[in-house]
């Protein structure tokens, strides 16, 4: 690809747009800039603007057009697949500094915001307000754009669903600068094409979304979670199908096992509430009354104890759930602390294939001799599993990576999964999307970019 | 032994709001749940049971709602609860708490050792264990942060100071207050839930109590008053110092000072 | 007696009035409403209530003669002789407050081999000090020490006593109370003296959400506990007039169920969630080894280093010191950021501390939006010679 370099008038023209504070380059560019949270390798933009509306960016993206220039929209740069990371140089449109909360509108039960408003002050304004924003990714300092962009799940999606259900409508920017809004407040919509949720989960490829409406639903009064230990992790996996088929919907099923949480114990130097099982499921319920969460829970505990639990623990005070959840939210940086390098993989699979997929990873673990750990969504078949390499030599890993990546995602793809369940393609898991989805579908994929981007500036080398 | 464990109900949430107009606590739609930091004293009684055997009695003060953390205690592994509930006892402070509790307390008849929470959460004055431990007649020991040693005539402890940690041997019958962390409690069991779901927890009112003066009950046996609640100044100095190196620790200096760090 | 009496005749509208409460400690069962347990004395029934509903009848209550009781006792808080210095804060305190009523201030120290220290306390402006020494009172124990106070108590009859919130203090002043059935008002972060000697106390509740005014009108002492760095240090006085009393007290009172089998220094605390003071290490450290540094400034303010995610994954630290949402949550009284630019991340979980203090050259970091005090400058030339500073000052 042949993409203008970056000289001196376009940093003119960039700091006419932006002023000079808010255009960096060179050294100036903060080295977060340069990748994301599991990519190593550094690659900086070639400039970077935070712009604050939608009009610079539109100047900004009209301007690359004309010039033949790459643009990576990024917002805080806590994605895992390398989706936010301009690997064609370029110039990087961070919307951090667009992060106001613009309208709460509780006759529709909408909230307007820039794309740069953080996930967590989406949640504590809605909450001050008596409404909840479903989707509960577990990177709370993420952007809601940044969410918008990878369709973003969380624990929640047994109950409520995903990003892309909680999106009425969005104003974007498209690679030739136009700005367009598609969807609205409206409840309904069956005006043409689906133009907003292609947009949605699409990693920044097809438009720069530069404003969003989401729907809001009443928060619900009451939660609590059950940690229900069991003897091994095939009985807890076994049981959630069983749980489902219940018609009682928690909001989340979570799986852990003994070694992860002594791992987080470590990292957070907290004891957690129990620990005498060798596996756990995790279930939290919502309601909005003590009387409906407790029929709900105990059906659920009873299925349970059925099949095999050990007992069902309840967690139903503020401090119980931080002592449990302080701890699964810290999985990821507990496992990273506890070896040298990892990678991830983020497949879903359908429901009742869970415990065959962890299984299947328990036996290629010992088959290629390398460190597997995983836990995951249980209750919505996407399991985030890690493949750490330790102490072994660059070329073991990265052939021994390589060998247990092909294997699993062959195996997700075999039961009928996919490559990805929320953290996106990015340009990391490219090579998988294309393996396990095949060629026309990626030429599929490649047509409808080029519909959007003819020239193929937008965030050039992801996804497809 | 016998082991009593003093348990109370607090506020769901410590961001609590006062009426500026009434100057009372808004409660409304706020959940109670047992006080945290008894959920330590809970788990160390558990603890001491299911090393050397005992029996777990729980005690509770306050209105007829306050039953449900005597169920949650019997569900984390607590053999019997009463609760001890009359209107005579409204409007108590600490004095007056500690002395109905102490009432309360001689209806279990023998105890070895009392345990309580080191403070709760509302009230947040850590004194009810020792005033309790005065009107029984017993020693006490605060701040517990280990148990050494269980032993059949006595218990040895680690009690937390400011700079030291003192190990002490009590004998029974004793009252200790434990400090959070001592463990990590429990959660409520499911199954234990379904086996205890019968069980009475027995009510103790003013009628039941030998000391039958109702002066020293309730507000009348408070010696305190509070004349006025109201919310706290939150500390929203924000200043900006841009200076000299020199200046600024001068003026960082005396911050520090003033702040009592140096 | 108090009490707050219903006339069930004048009742209309049962069902608004069980609103009233914010205890819910009204029931209303069709026919009859009753006050039960929940109820707090607050009275806001008999305020906001339907007028003669609700009426709050308070029996004339027998006073003390307060002016039999005289004077502000210091407990003085000690280890081995060592005094911890809440002690002279609260020295400081009663002085001020003696001054207002006219009240001589005393100090009653117990202890054992502690002769010596008592004279000290004199220059601080004391009238008398009160001492008990005793081989029996060398460490702690309840029973021996409460015997000691209540002799004293019951001999001096002071109007006021203050004790140290530590761990001695905090055990000792509540069975005091109970033992002399009046008052304690524990933590109290301002003291004040009312013109009929009854002492103003505030405090906060609900983990500080809360602040309440206590008094404690018909009893006599009014017992306070203050914590450590809450008032200023006394002045000393150039020329001392007061007095050093000796006092015994019978050995059969000093008789304790309480053996001290060993009294060990403490070890550091370890997690930065139990600091007091924390000093944070950001991305303005340009090596691992300028961390030790910031290690020196922690020690002299007898904190803990901390750091933010970014040094933590460059290898500068352990990753149980780090702050944020990935990391931990944090509440210390005082918060030193140097070099910290202040993502969100990060301040999620510390921006709840008492005093946030930030050094940072860039005058834009987001650091300094919840930063008490911004401190726009050179961790590199601030810290070295704040440290310098602190040093002199200990000299």
């Amino acid at each position: 690809m042949n993409y203008k370099k970056i000289d001196g008038q376009d940093i003119a023209f960039l700091i006419s747009v932006c002023g000079k504070e808010r255009v960096f380059t060179g050294g100036e560019i903060h080295e977060s800039y340069s990748r994301d949270e599991l990519v190593n390798e550094h690659l900086y933009p070639e400039v970077v603007a935070e712009v604050l509306h939608t009009e610079e960016i539109s100047q900004i993206m009209k301007y690359a057009y004309e010039n033949n220039i790459p643009v990576t929209p990024r917002g805080q740069g806590t994605g895992l697949a390398g989706g936010a990371v301009a690997i064609h140089g370029g110039i990087m449109v961070s919307t951090v500094r667009m992060n106001k909360i613009l309208e709460l509108d509780e006759e529709n039960l909408t909230l307007t915001v820039e794309p740069g408003v953080l996930l967590l002050d989406i949640v504590k304004f809605v909450q001050k307000n008596d409404l909840f924003y479903p989707p509960d990714p577990g990177e709370k300092s993420a952007t809601i754009g940044g969410n918008i962009s990878t369709n973003a799940g969380g624990m929640r999606a047994v109950k409520y669903g995903v990003t892309r259900d909680y999106i009425r409508g969005i104003e974007v920017v498209l690679p030739d600068g136009q700005i367009m809004t598609m969807g609205g407040k409206t409840v309904k919509n069956s005006s043409g094409y689906g133009l907003k949720d292609i947009i949605i989960g699409s990693e920044g490829t097809l438009a720069i979304v530069t404003k969003a409406i989401l729907k809001l639903l009443p928060l619900p009064k009451k939660s609590l979670s059950l940690l229900v230990p069991f003897p091994d992790l095939a009985q807890a996996i076994e049981t959630v199908p069983k749980i489902i088929k219940s018609k009682s919907i928690p909001t989340a099923i979570e799986f852990l096992e003994r070694e992860i949480i002594l791992a987080s114990e470590e990292f957070l130097g907290k004891q957690f509430p129990d620990k005498s099982a060798n596996a756990y499921l995790l279930l939290t319920f919502d309601g909005n009354s003590k009387e409906e969460l407790e029929e709900a829970y105990e059906k659920v505990a009873h299925i349970c104890l059925e099949a095999g639990a050990i007992d069902a623990l309840i967690s139903n005070t503020q401090e119980r759930q931080d002592a449990i959840w302080s701890a699964r939210g810290a999985f990821l940086e507990a496992i990273k602390a506890s070896t040298t390098e990892l990678d991830e993989c983020d497949v879903v699979v359908p429901r009742d294939r869970v415990a065959d997929f962890v299984k299947f990873n328990d036996e290629l673990q010992q088959k290629i001799g390398i460190k597997i750990k995983g836990f995951g969504h249980a209750g919505d078949g996407n399991l985030h599993v890690y493949v750490l390499r330790d102490q072994l030599e660059e070329k073991e890993w990265q052939d021994k990576l390589a060998r247990a990546m092909d294997a699993m995602y062959a195996k997700a793809k075999e039961f009928g999964g996919d490559v990805s369940g929320e953290h996106g393609i990015g340009s990391a898991k490219k090579p998988y999307l294309e393996a396990t989805k095949g060629r026309e579908y990626m030429e599929l994929l490649k047509r409808i970019k080029l519909a959007f981007d003819p020239k193929n500036l937008l965030n050039p080398g992801k996804v497809c | 032994m016998n082991i009593i464990v003093c348990i109370k109900q607090v506020p769901g949430t410590s961001e609590v709001e006062v009426d500026q107009e009434t100057g009372v606590l808004k409660r409304e739609g706020i959940d109670s749940k047992m006080n945290p930091y008894d959920l330590y004293a809970i788990e160390t009684a558990i603890k001491m049971k299911e090393e050397k055997g005992a029996k777990i009695s729980v005690v509770s003060m306050g209105p007829p709602q306050a039953a449900e953390i005597i169920r949650e205690a019997y569900m984390m592994g607590a053999d019997e609860g009463a609760l001890i509930s009359d209107r005579v006892f409204g409007g108590a402070d600490v004095l007056a708490t500690s002395y109905t509790i102490s009432q309360g307390v001689q209806k279990f008849g023998l105890y070895d050792l009392i345990i309580c929470g080191k403070q709760t959460t509302d009230g947040d004055t850590a004194q009810v264990g020792p005033e309790l431990a005065e009107f029984l007649g017993i020693p006490h020991i605060t701040n517990v942060k280990k148990i050494v040693e269980v032993k059949e005539h006595s218990i040895i402890v680690d009690m937390d100071m400011p700079h030291a940690v003192q190990t002490v041997e009590v004998n029974y019958p004793c009252l200790i207050t434990v400090e959070k962390d001592i463990n990590q409690p429990r959660l409520p069991s499911f199954k234990r839930k379904l086996a205890t779901k019968n069980q009475a927890i027995p009510m103790y009112s003013f009628k039941d109590f030998t000391d039958q003066n109702e002066n020293n009950y309730g507000i009348n046996g408070s010696p305190t008053r509070v004349i006025r609640i109201f919310s706290p100044e939150a500390n929203n100095d924000r200043e900006m110092w841009k200076d000299t190196p020199d200046v600024l620790v001068d003026r960082l200096t005396n911050k520090l000072k003033e702040l009592k760090y140096v | 007696m108090a009490k707050i009496v219903i006339d069930q005749d004048k009742i209309t509208e049962p069902e608004a009035i069980l609103e009233l409460c914010p205890f819910g400690a009204l029931e209303w069962d069709n026919q009859y409403l009753s006050i039960n347990a929940a109820c707090k004395m607050c009275k806001l029934c008999v305020k906001k209530g339907p007028a003669g509903v609700f009426t709050f009848i308070e029996d004339e209550v027998v006073t003390v003669d307060k002016s039999q009781w005289q004077g502000i006792v210091v407990y003085v808080d000690h280890m081995e002789g060592n005094i911890h210095p809440v002690t002279l804060e609260l020295i400081g305190k009663a002085k001020e407050l003696a001054a207002k009523v006219s009240y001589p201030v005393y100090c009653l120290f117990m202890g054992h081999n502690i002769t010596g220290k008592a004279q000290e306390l004199l220059q601080y402006g004391i009238d008398e000090v009160f001492v008990y020494d005793d081989e029996e009172l060398k460490d702690f124990r309840i029973e021996p020490y409460a015997a000691v106070f209540e002799e004293f108590i019951t001999k001096v009859k002071p109007s006021i006593v203050l004790v140290g919130g530590t761990t001695v203090g905090r055990s000792l002043a509540p069975r005091m109370a109970a033992r002399f059935r009046t008052g304690l008002t524990a933590d109290c972060t301002v003291l004040d003296v009312d013109e009929n000697t009854d002492l103003a106390q505030i405090r906060p509740a609900f983990g500080g959400n809360i602040m309440a005014h206590i008094v404690t009108p018909n009893t006599r002492p009014q017992f306070a506990t203050v914590r450590y760095k809450v008032f200023s240090l006394a002045e000393k006085t150039n020329s001392p007039t007061g007095k050093v009393t000796f006092c015994t007290i019978s050995k059969e009172k000093l008789v304790s169920q309480i053996r001290v089998l060993q009294v060990k220094p403490k070890e550091k605390v370890k997690s930065i969630e139990d600091a007091e003071v924390i000093v944070v290490a950001g991305g303005g450290i340009k090596s691992a080894k300028d961390m030790e540094m910031l290690q020196v400034l922690a020690d002299k303010l007898g904190g803990m280093v901390a750091t933010t995610r970014p040094l933590i994954e460059a290898g500068f630290a352990d990753a149980r010191l780090q702050i944020g949402l990935s990391g931990r949550t944090v509440k210390p009284k005082l918060i030193i950021t140097c070099g910290v630019s202040g993502a969100v991340q990060f301040v999620a979980g510390m921006d709840s501390a008492d005093n946030i203090i930030a050094i940072n050259t860039d005058e834009n970091a987001p650091i300094f939006n919840v930063a008490h005090y911004g401190i726009i400058g050179d961790l590199y030339k601030i810290v070295p010679d704040l440290i310098e500073r602190l040093a002199q000052g200990n000299e």
